[in-house]
């Protein structure tokens, strides 16, 4: 879905609402995410993206629309390809050149999923045909909501991380052929 | 010239990647050990792992937030 505009939450992400914040994270990530696969190789885009948003949260309250649509998206890309850019220069780039050439192109088009209820199903009844271990490890990954470390995780299913993270692979295998079996397809936006 | 599959090894550095967990230092978030110790084509990997591991997230919440947004959320006191 193109064409909404995500600073409908503005006002309320402005006055500190965490809720409004995390509605308009869900919906501008997956495009701020891929907007930021060319540095890939070159820095961690999780801990760029995750910074990025905390970032956001900080400099919201100060920030002026310019008046388009989806402007704090706008801004959050911005920021995203700076600090990726930073993280390169600190790194020493050799590729930097290239990098900062692609910052110049437009802001991409937002895209929105809102969330879909059949997909939820398929996906939990894919889950719950998994094999016991398998399973049990991307639950807890699921669960886990990027707040703890495998380790961490691991040890309370009393696996070693390397059990747990081969546990993992196998799950996120069988339930990508679980949905592919029923037209489910999640690499739908990766080139 | 497709690249090369990735070894066994690098298969669970990508999935460790793929975890939204990042600790912190003093200027913030740091990057994952294991991303630094994958190959540039596995950091692809990684991230387009990522990818689809964010969709199956955000479609299995029930406000449709993935891990990262969880993550974050999280870090500015909010565990709604």
């Amino acid at each position: 879905m193109s064409g909404m505009d995500l600073d409908e939450h503005l006002a309320a992400i402005q006055s500190g609402d965490p809720v409004a914040f995390g509605r308009w994270i869900a919906s501008t990530e997956p495009t701020l995410r891929l907007t930021l696969r060319s540095f890939a190789a070159v820095v961690d885009v999780e801990a760029i993206l995750q910074e990025t948003l905390l970032r956001v949260w900080q400099v919201a309250p100060r920030f002026l629309p310019d008046g388009e649509p989806n402007s704090l998206f706008r801004l959050t890309v911005r920021m995203a390809r700076n600090l990726a850019v930073s993280e390169l220069r600190r790194g020493g780039a050799h590729r930097l050149q290239e990098l900062t050439d692609e910052r110049a192109d437009a802001i991409p088009a937002l895209t929105v999923n809102p969330p879909d209820p059949l997909l939820r199903r398929r996906i939990e009844k894919c889950q719950n045909e998994l094999p016991t271990k398998p399973g049990m490890a991307l639950r807890a990954r699921l669960a886990s909501d990027g707040t703890e470390p495998d380790d961490v995780l691991a040890a309370r299913l009393s696996m070693r991380v390397n059990t747990f993270l081969q546990n993992v692979t196998r799950a996120r295998r069988l339930l990508e052929e679980c949905l592919s079996l029923h037209g489910v397809d999640l690499t739908g936006e990766l080139p | 010239m497709s690249p090369p599959p990735l070894t066994p090894e690098d298969v669970l550095l990508v999935e460790a990647a793929t975890s939204a967990f990042r600790s912190t230092d003093r200027e913030g978030l740091t990057f994952h050990p294991a991303w630094y110790d994958l190959p540039p084509d596995g950091r692809y990997a990684a991230f387009d792992a990522t990818v689809k591991s964010r969709k199956l997230e955000s479609a299995l919440d029930p406000e449709g937030l993935s891990s990262t947004a969880r993550a974050v959320l999280g870090r500015i006191g909010h565990t709604g």
